[in-house]
């Protein structure tokens, strides 16, 4: 087959001037890629070194502002011997497995929540109200009325993280419901799927992505409700080991704990990253 | 012989002044492969939804069998542009999902999903996650499952309008071959002139506002294809030239050239 007035240029050799490249073009220099996590680092230990110089001049009081030395031996102390009746682990424990019960809690409402207001007009009619209500509410708010209706047993800690915790899961599973393309449930109805087959089988895996986002986000606002849930009669937990020492002006082991507080929500959000990345690795890659 | 009847259709959505479409009629029988072309806004997809069973029409019938079309079926698979395939499903799960809606059991599915794999040529892509396979894979794959009910009727919106230019004439051949094995209806939109002349036992060229049939053709070149003679002998004869400049001419008519 022959292909007209096509050739190609024969014999060029590399570095040959081929009217594109200037000679005297020098190459540009290449820009200095500046990593993020290596501006973080820097931030963090040069905020260490600020909190020592402060601590080891004596500008502040230890009663202010304990001496991050200071701080570390609390935590071995405190790990190994306790506060308050109960070693650092202990105090975890409690805290985690209320979050943890609360977001057992949510999941089991805000899902279901979530779909009706996702697939049902009546549903989002009578949810997404209560929702918009009950979302602002901080959670110091309805503790009173919590403790008034349930007690102060643990069933009202878990209540009021898992309050915490019913919007994002629900609004999460909302928008994620509300995000199935049109097009796969035609496919799915087309291929004969009842209503019920298409929640199952088409609605849900479909926004479990979003539903796991809304997980996510869930467990830090249930975390960070943590002191607020712990503070009527609690025996154990972070919060409730943070405010009996804040009444006894231990300011070490305050820190230690809102130290040990933010570890902890840096780790739950490392694991669920790596669940997201497990459960639904086709997320982003349609 | 089970017949896909349109009977003077006409579509007006909600909300809208005038009607998408108005007056269509088309008979597709078992054996037929009828390709609506035309330009944007003709209403092609409105007819395949009603044929669906996802759009209703305002007025006219559309009926199966002379059974009313009032939802989409089982007797009637989709296939759209996008593969609407099941990421969280493996290539032979997307195939087995209307198998397993059927209630049958997963040795059976599997292997049903299998023979439907290799059909369209994937045989041992079963094991591969949707998102690992090329856009000609996974619209091959949807054609797999759409067939997977056994359906009287394949109705395929622009099934190879996302596909680069290479992949899409080799799904031509592939679609071909799927209609000439399974014995399906076929009907089928595509902004495509050549791909509609290829595959159409018939065209039916519509125009805009509101949509309505301007002509229709009867074609032979999907059968040639099915007889034996290479597509590109096909592509080639000067019959073949000459029905595309008719079908073109056709589409364009009453447009300022």
């Amino acid at each position: 087959m022959s292909v007209g007035t096509y050739s190609e240029r024969p014999g060029a050799k590399p570095g040959e001037n081929d009217g594109f490249s200037v000679p005297w073009s020098r190459p540009r220099p290449k820009r200095v890629v500046i990593s993020v996590r290596l501006v973080s680092a820097i931030t963090i230990l040069m905020l260490l070194a600020a909190w020592t110089v402060s601590a080891s001049l004596q500008l502040v009081s230890p009663v202010f502002l304990p001496s991050p030395a200071a701080v570390w031996a609390k935590f071995v102390v405190v790990a190994r011997d306790g506060f308050v009746d109960a070693t650092l682990l202990q105090h975890l424990v409690a805290s985690l497995g209320r979050v943890f019960a609360a977001l057992i809690a949510a999941i089991v409402v805000g899902v279901p929540v979530g779909l009706a207001i996702g697939v049902s007009r009546i549903g989002r009619g009578v949810f997404d109200p209560l929702l918009e209500f009950l979302r602002p509410i901080p959670p110091l708010a309805y503790l009173p009325l919590i403790v008034i209706w349930f007690g102060i047993g643990e069933p009202s800690k878990i209540l009021v993280i898992a309050i915490a915790m019913l919007a994002p899961v629900a609004l999460s599973t909302a928008a994620g419901v509300r995000g199935v393309s049109r097009e796969r449930i035609d496919a799915a109805r087309s291929m004969g799927a009842t209503r019920s087959q298409l929640i199952r089988h088409v609605v849900l895996p479909s926004a479990l992505p979003s539903i796991l986002t809304g997980l996510r986000i869930a467990l830090g606002a249930g975390w960070s409700t943590l002191v607020a849930a712990e503070l009527v009669a609690a025996t154990r937990g972070l919060g409730f080991m943070i405010q009996s020492a804040a009444q006894f002006l231990v300011t070490d082991v305050v820190v230690m704990g809102i130290l040990v507080i933010a570890m902890v929500a840096f780790a739950l959000e490392f694991v669920i990253r790596r669940i997201e990345r497990a459960l639904v690795p086709w997320a982003g890659r349609e | 012989m089970p017949h896909l009847v349109l009977d003077k259709v006409s579509v007006h959505y909600d909300g809208q002044p005038a009607p998408a479409v108005e007056r269509v009629s088309l008979d597709i029988g078992k054996d037929d492969f009828v390709v609506l072309v035309g330009r944007s806004g003709c209403g092609k997809t409105s007819l395949l939804n009603v044929a669906a069973g996802l759009v209703e029409p305002a007025w006219g019938k559309a009926t199966i069998d002379g059974r009313p079309i009032t939802a989409p079926g089982p007797d009637r698979a989709v296939v759209f542009q996008n593969d609407a395939l099941f990421p969280w499903l493996t290539a032979r799960e997307n195939v087995a999902f209307a198998l397993r809606l059927h209630g049958v059991s997963a040795d059976a599915r599997a292997r049903r999903a299998d023979e439907l794999l290799s059909l369209v040529k994937l045989g041992d892509a079963g094991d591969k996650r949707i998102w690992e396979l090329s856009g000609g894979m996974r619209q091959r794959v949807g054609l797999a499952r759409a067939l997977a009910a056994e359906p009287e009727f394949l109705l395929l919106d622009e099934p190879l309008g996302a596909l680069d230019a290479l992949t899409r004439e080799r799904m031509q051949t592939t679609l071909l071959d799927l209609w000439g094995a399974s014995r399906v209806g076929v009907l089928m939109v595509t902004h495509g002139i050549e791909e509609a002349l290829v595959l159409a036992t018939r065209v039916v060229v519509l125009a805009p506002g509101p949509g309505h049939v301007v002509r229709t053709f009867e074609t032979h070149f999907g059968r040639r294809y099915a007889a034996g003679e290479p597509i590109r002998a096909i592509k080639a004869d000067p019959v073949f030239a000459a029905a595309r400049a008719d079908l073109t001419d056709a589409i364009f008519e009453g447009e300022a050239a």
